[in-house]
């Protein structure tokens, strides 16, 4: 996930097609089929040759298919097995049906795993996506220096998830340091966060809001491209700032929102390194199961406690929870989202 | 998510086929791999413990490897769980049976007969420590005990002084001085120390652990818990609030509390990280005699499936026994287990010379009993001991539920 967002951070599923004046554009498949040229008819190639073709592209493919198979497709797969087991690393798996399943959702710890989650997606999410909006309406203005904006504002989405930051950020957030200081200055002498398993996991929702530099490159490239006589046509008629913002750009936008809101749910769902570090004193994600989110206690009983057919089982969960949200928002986008005509 | 599983799965699969790899070579030199927990300090003095080694038994090379406590067990028993686990590995008490039943450990007596390792001449009885139903599963290399690490000049400043025997009662009005007079909490919390609540229990006749379960009852933690939550609100133990975001620096360093428990040979490392002077005190009892300590120890163990069982326990030998790597480890791994060693290193600073007295007034007032069994799941049932103590202590969880769920924990732990 990561990796595609950094490596990458302007190809969108749905992008914004280029637009005539107007406002049509070629009905073709959005993402790379818009300007190229028809292929030269009469070239059909021969059938022997297509099939030469197709195995020398499977070849160049191999490794890729044989890591895919091997790391990704094959481990799925054995985990899939292991969730209906009772499994310790060491012995033979003992098949034990839905037992894991019972267990898990009869575990108060893995409710407030669940709960602590839940928390951290739903708060930590649309702030950061708000941020990096914001961010993005200001960088869209052609002003000096902007350059050199966007790259320090994108720079903490490079750096953000290192054991490093995540180990400054307990500094900072610890008692009688920076933000506890600053508390001060409002009156608030409620100590540091990191030792309150109440608010430990709003350092964890900080962290995260601060990385808003990757969706916010996405949010500029989909606002670079929203046509300016709309803005241009509608000031004419008097709308102010907020209006254009909310009936022009917000709609222009919704793909490229869908798309950053997916990605940063998905995610959030998979917080794991920050919360493990961030929260780790003795106790694994801590104080008191503070940032003991699913995935953190999902490493808990697979590699602390051997129990990896319950871990399985964990990750069987959260890959259909993650399904599930990911359907709604998918079957949600009819409502909000504006494909322009023909892109869809 | 499903990273963490298939990842560790994948990684099984390549430690599978990699093992048994780069252990011999043409001229009969041999590869043992030992790893260990610990710090930077202790590598140092293993790397020059071992290149002794390497000097006085030119055929045999060791490849080290070393993480913090908790890091090193994870990896460890990915490893073991693989097929993969290192020849040689510290190890300690709480891990015995644990990996015995997982047919990990190396039953090193057969090693023992063939004269590859001495099991003469360990002080206090140690070389028993390692042996789990007839079978030699770790040698130790030193012991330890509990013990109260006191700032000196709060205790002094407060004017208490604690004397062998001396009660739980006036361990706690010793703490409330401290509290009155010194601005910082009595003690850093007891509470969450399963090795400390082990000697409490012991004291009253009975243990944390029997050999295949818990030794006391809801009940018992209880009350244990319920005083401790009182005391933690009036302040006689510090606040978790402060303690927790000063770790890895101990609260008594950070200047939050006058004392704590944890384990003597720890005390080197106060010294190093605050600026006061620190000394050992000895357990309260509850009798005013018996303190229910024994010792512990770091062991060195060997792997059932190592190539190089001979040369595994010649390495563990020299680790244990040489005088020379005696001096070199000090009291790092706590105070050496072997008579050669114990006499090698005489201790010149003030914190080593303090474990000395400490250990010795132990064997010689005769305190010290046989240890705890621990059976497999201890480990986990610690764990799940110091992090439902902490969540009672913040306040997050009523004494109750934090016990009914400590037992479930427990069981769990304990049945699987």
């Amino acid at each position: 996930m990561d990796a595609a967002v950094t490596s990458a951070p302007t190809p969108t599923p749905h992008p914004v097609p280029a637009t005539g004046p107007d406002g049509r554009t070629a009905p073709a498949d959005p993402p790379s089929g818009a300007g190229r040229p028809p292929r030269a008819a009469g070239r059909t190639p021969r059938p022997h040759r297509a099939r030469r073709e197709n195995l020398a592209g499977y070849l160049f493919m191999s490794p890729w298919i044989a890591g895919f198979l091997l790391l990704t497709a094959g481990p799925m797969v054995a985990s899939l097995y292991f969730a209906f087991t009772d499994y310790n690393l060491f012995d033979a798996p003992q098949w034990i049906g839905l037992d894991n399943f019972t267990e898990m959702f009869g575990d108060p710890r893995w409710r407030t795993s669940v709960e602590i989650t839940g928390w951290y997606v739903v708060i930590g999410t649309p702030l950061k996506l708000a941020a990096a909006l914001g961010v993005a309406l200001l960088l869209n203005q052609s002003r000096r220096g902007q350059g050199f904006y966007r790259a320090a504002f994108y720079a903490p989405s490079l750096i953000g998830a290192s054991v490093s930051i995540a180990i400054v950020w307990r500094a900072i957030f610890s008692d009688g340091a920076a933000v506890d200081r600053a508390q001060q200055v409002f009156g608030m002498d409620a100590g540091g966060w990191i030792g309150d398993p109440d608010r430990i996991i709003y350092a964890l929702v900080a962290l995260t809001v601060w990385q808003f530099g990757a969706p916010m490159v996405i949010f500029l490239a989909g606002l670079k491209q929203v046509p300016r006589e709309l803005y241009e046509a509608a000031q004419v008629d008097g709308a102010s700032p907020w209006r254009r913002f909310w009936h022009i750009t917000l709609p222009m936008i919704s793909p490229v929102l869908f798309f950053n809101v997916l990605l940063e749910t998905i995610h959030s769902f998979q917080i794991f390194g920050s919360a493990y570090i961030i929260g780790s004193q003795g106790n694994a994600c801590g104080p008191a199961d503070g940032t003991l989110v699913y995935t953190c206690y999902l490493y808990i009983q697979g590699f602390e406690n051997s129990r990896m057919g319950l871990a399985s089982a964990m990750a069987w969960m959260l890959l259909l929870a993650v399904g599930l949200v990911t359907a709604v928002l998918f079957w949600s986008q009819r409502r909000w989202v504006h494909y322009e005509e023909g892109a869809r | 998510m499903l990273k963490v599983a298939g990842g560790s799965l994948a990684a099984l699969g390549l430690t599978a086929a990699g093992c048994g790899t780069g252990s011999g070579s043409g001229d009969g030199t041999v590869t043992i791999r030992y790893s260990w927990w610990g710090s930077e300090d202790r590598a140092k003095r293993i790397n020059q413990s071992i290149a002794l080694f390497e000097k006085k038994f030119p055929k045999i090379k060791i490849k080290t490897d070393f993480q913090p406590y908790a890091d090193f067990w994870k990896k460890f028993n990915t490893q073991a769980s693989g097929g993969n686990a290192p020849d040689v590995f510290q190890n300690a008490i709480g891990f015995l049976r644990k990996y015995d039943a997982k047919n990990v450990l190396l039953d090193l007596r057969e090693q023992a007969g063939a004269g590859n390792l001495r099991l003469d001449g360990f002080r206090a009885g140690l070389e028993k420590f390692g042996e789990v139903d007839g079978k030699l599963l770790g040698v130790p290399v030193g012991s330890n005990s509990m013990a109260l690490v006191v700032d000196q000049a709060v205790f002094t400043k407060a004017g208490v002084t604690p004397k062998p025997g001396w009660t739980w009662d006036e361990y706690h009005a010793a703490l409330t001085k401290i509290q009155q007079t010194q601005g910082r909490a009595g003690d850093a919390g007891p509470y969450g120390i399963m090795y400390l609540y082990d000697l409490y229990l012991r004291q009253q006749g009975k243990a944390f652990f029997t050999t295949s379960g818990l030794g006391f009852t809801e009940a018992d933690l209880t009350d244990w818990w319920t005083k401790a939550a009182a005391r933690v609100k009036s302040g006689i133990y510090a606040d978790p609030k402060k303690t927790i975001p000063a770790k890895p620096k101990s609260a008594v360093t950070a200047e939050l509390a006058g004392c704590e428990f944890t384990w003597d040979n720890f005390a080197v490392r106060y010294t190093a990280e605050g600026k006061s002077r620190y000394g050992l005190a000895p357990i309260p009892t509850t009798d005013g005699r018996k303190t229910g300590q024994y010792l512990g120890s770091l062991m060195l163990s060997a792997s059932k499936r190592t190539k190089h069982p001979k040369e595994a326990a010649q390495f563990i030998d020299f680790m244990v026994h040489d005088p020379e790597v005696g001096k070199i480890m000090g009291y790092d791994r706590g105070v050496p287990a072997t008579d050669a060693q114990y006499q090698a290193y005489v201790p010149t600073d003030e914190v080593g010379k303090q474990i000395a007295a400490y250990e010795k007034q132990l064997v010689e007032s005769r305190v010290l009993e046989p240890i705890t069994p621990h059976p497999a799941g201890a480990d986990v049932c610690e764990a799940a001991f110091m992090r439902l103590a902490e969540e009672m202590s913040l306040g997050e969880r009523p004494v109750a539920d934090a016990v009914k769920q400590y037992f479930t924990e427990a069981k769990t732990a304990l049945s699987s």
